[in-house]
């Protein structure tokens, strides 16, 4: 993972057109997310509730789930249980192979990325249809998403345009972002009336009621969710709250967090299969309940982060996040949260990196709606890694110089002293573009040249003077 | 070991306390509820439908909007609005009986939407004047397919019906429907360099006629 993340890193950082991406949708979101908030005087108060709705629910997570499971029952739903990852893929490939599926639709759900449920319909030999646009574009690109709520905004509208080009059977022919979407409604208005099972996440599980909100702006889980004869959902078991009224109070801040919207277009809550007398809907309904790495979090001090509703606002607003993109975080989610998630989903050995891509300035707490302590979590994580010895040997050795020399004034005084001598010989017009020792760093940036002499040097002269 | 009792067990090993008594779960959860007003945004006018019928047109939902003073004046609105946009009066009408006895001679009406549909009509059993919202409950009068598969969702609501908060919708509902479907404005999509298109999967075009309002 290591050597996974430093490569990831390297490629993001010479890929010219990954930048430019990047910057076109998160500045948007940055931009976008101020103003609702502006609009919004009230959101300090409802992001300590929510807050203290997510709280509430995990310190009562066995009720809950024991609550909402009774009424989806209840509903007509079937709802299953899964420990892992391989658990839910099973069960959702179980539903399908019984329901003699040849092609699935599906609504972006990271819970379907984090528990590999695309590669496993693949393997089943089951056609997946990705609706959402974004996903439908990283399908058609063989790749995985790079945000969670714009999982293609690594896509340039020119790469974009040339994959419809190449797959759609009806492509666009004017170059504008309009035409696109066009086409790709075109491509995929059949599908989504042709497949058997229609597959998607939860936003909420609504536990008095047994129901599952969804919510999209295209209008695409929809589409996904009522044509075909049966509708599977797949939710991790933190998703949950009490009422549908905890639930909007949730969604307050995740839409205008995610998107800068004060509701999405399409809010949808789904309770059970068709009734007698329905026009539409499937016959059908499983809920399949997801731990994967849940519990565990629980026990082990990342509670808060259970918090999670996935709104994105924690990497728009990544310094890191915005250098790299997503995909050079190696896991399911990237961004802050992703780096506090993908070394309790995946191992910290296996993640070890991913902590330490971080310049703990803040700015993802700060925007987070349900206040996750992330640069906290991120420091906890970094400790283990430390305490299970899985820090190399290069910087334990390098880390415990430091510490030599930090715990002797005179020594430290004397290195630094010479050091920001030594520096001054690289400087051209203050900064230092290469440097011996350095070359990790200033391939991509350069170094502010040092001043000509330490801090306590500099106040030793000012004490003196006065 | 059941899957079911692993993820349970687990859960509350690392919660590491007795079942919760539901009583004091469910107090707690209510007084999460109290005092909506500090944690929801107050509307801009004092009448929610005022609010609303500013909402819907505003930037935010980008709906148009039609008056009219009785549901028996739809059919005319319709008709207004399809001569706009220059298309033919041909409908997919929601199999609500309050649309259903209206005089709709002179328009080809369909009971279900057709994939490439043009125009839908529905009725909304209330709308939100917090975010513009217009909700609806699927069930033998109302098929959901009709409010996506269209590119113009027509969608009539009386101002009786209109309330002021998400909340005011939670406390009048009453049991859960199959699909409760809280539309909001036109499909869109930002996934292609984050810059707003309409009509990305559904309707590309969402028009409100609020009926029984005092005409402006
Ligand atoms: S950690 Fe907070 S900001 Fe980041 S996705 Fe989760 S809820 Fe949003």
């Amino acid at each position: 993972m290591a050597a996974v993340f430093q490569y990831g890193v390297a490629r993001a950082l010479s890929d010219p057109n990954l930048k430019l991406a990047i910057d076109r949708t998160t500045v948007t979101a940055e931009r976008k997310r101020a103003a609702a908030l502006a609009d919004y005087p009230q959101f300090a108060a409802a992001r300590e509730r929510g807050t203290a709705i997510k709280d509430h629910v995990v310190a009562n997570l066995d009720h809950y789930l024991e609550e909402f499971e009774r009424n989806a029952t209840a509903s007509g739903a079937k709802v299953h249980w899964a420990a892992d990852a391989d658990e839910a893929c099973r069960i959702v490939l179980g539903i399908c192979r019984e329901a003699g599926a040849r092609r699935v639709t599906r609504v972006k759900s990271m819970l379907g990325e984090e528990i590999g449920l695309p590669h496993a319909l693949e393997e089943a030999g089951i056609e997946r249809v990705e609706t959402d646009l974004a996903e439908h574009i990283v399908q058609l690109a063989g790749e995985t998403p790079s945000h969670i709520v714009w999982p293609a905004l690594h896509k340039t509208r020119e790469q974009v345009s040339a994959l419809f080009k190449a797959a759609h059977r009806v492509p666009h022919e004017a170059d504008t972002v309009e035409a696109m979407v066009e086409s790709a409604r075109r491509e995929l208005r059949d599908r989504f009336l042709s497949a058997e099972v229609g597959i998607s996440g939860a936003n909420f599980l609504i536990a008095d009621s047994g129901a599952v909100c969804v919510v999209t702006n295209e209008g695409n889980a929809e589409l996904t969710t009522t044509p075909p004869r049966v509708h599977v959902v797949t939710a991790g078991i933190e998703k949950l709250v009490p009422s549908i009224a905890h639930a909007f109070a949730m969604l307050r801040l995740l839409v205008r967090s995610a998107t800068g919207a004060d509701l999405t277009q399409y809010t949808t809550f789904h309770c059970g299969p068709k009734r007698p007398g329905d026009r539409d809907g499937p016959e059908e309904f499983h809920i399949v309940l997801v731990d994967n790495g849940r519990s565990r979090m629980l026990r082990d001090g990342l509670r808060e982060m259970l918090r999670c509703i996935r709104c994105g606002a924690c990497m728009n607003h990544c310094v890191v996040y915005r250098q790299i993109g997503g995909h050079a975080y190696g896991g399911t989610y990237p961004g802050p949260m992703g780096a506090v998630l993908t070394p309790a989903l995946e191992g910290v050995d296996k993640a070890r990196d991913l902590p330490h891509a971080c310049t703990l300035n803040g700015r993802c707490q700060e925007v987070c709606p349900v206040s996750i302590p992330l640069p906290t979590l991120l420091r906890g994580w970094r400790d283990r890694s430390w305490k299970e010895g899985l820090v190399p040997r290069g910087v334990r050795s390098g880390l415990g110089l430091w510490r030599f020399a930090a715990e002797r004034p005179w020594l430290y005084r004397l290195g630094t002293a010479a050091a920001v001598r030594a520096m001054r010989l690289f400087r051209r017009g203050g900064w230092i573009a290469r440097m011996p020792f350095a070359g990790a760093w200033t391939r991509y940036r350069d170094l502010p040249a040092p001043a000509g002499r330490t801090f306590m040097e500099q106040l030793r002269d000012w004490e003196r003077g006065r | 070991m059941s899957a079911r009792e692993a993820v349970l067990g687990a859960v509350r090993a690392a919660l590491g306390r007795p079942s919760p008594d539901p009583a004091a779960v469910a107090a707690e959860a209510g007084a999460l509820l109290a005092d909506p007003d500090a944690i929801r945004p107050s509307l801009p006018l004092p009448d929610p439908v005022a609010a609303f019928a500013a909402r819907v047109v505003s930037p935010k939902v980008g709906a148009t909007l039609d008056r009219i003073g009785d549901l028996q004046e739809l059919p005319e609105a319709v008709r207004r609005y399809l001569a706009g946009h220059e298309l033919p009066r041909e409908l997919t009408l929601q199999p609500d009986p309050a649309l259903r006895r209206l005089d709709w001679t002179g328009f080809e009406l369909r009971e279900a939407a057709r994939p490439d549909e043009a125009v839908a009509l529905g009725r909304a059993r209330w709308g939100i004047a917090e975010t513009g919202s217009l909700v609806f409950h699927s069930g033998p009068e109302t098929a959901v397919l009709n409010h996506f598969l269209a590119l113009h969702h027509l969608v009539a609501l009386r101002a009786a019906d209109v309330l002021p908060h998400l909340e005011d919708y939670a406390a009048v509902a009453g049991p859960a429907p199959r699909n409760l479907n809280l539309i909001t404005g036109a499909s869109g999509t930002t996934d292609i360099e984050g810059s707003y298109v309409r009509g990305a999967h559904g309707p590309a075009f969402l028009h409100v006629v609020l009926v029984g309002a005092p005409l402006p």
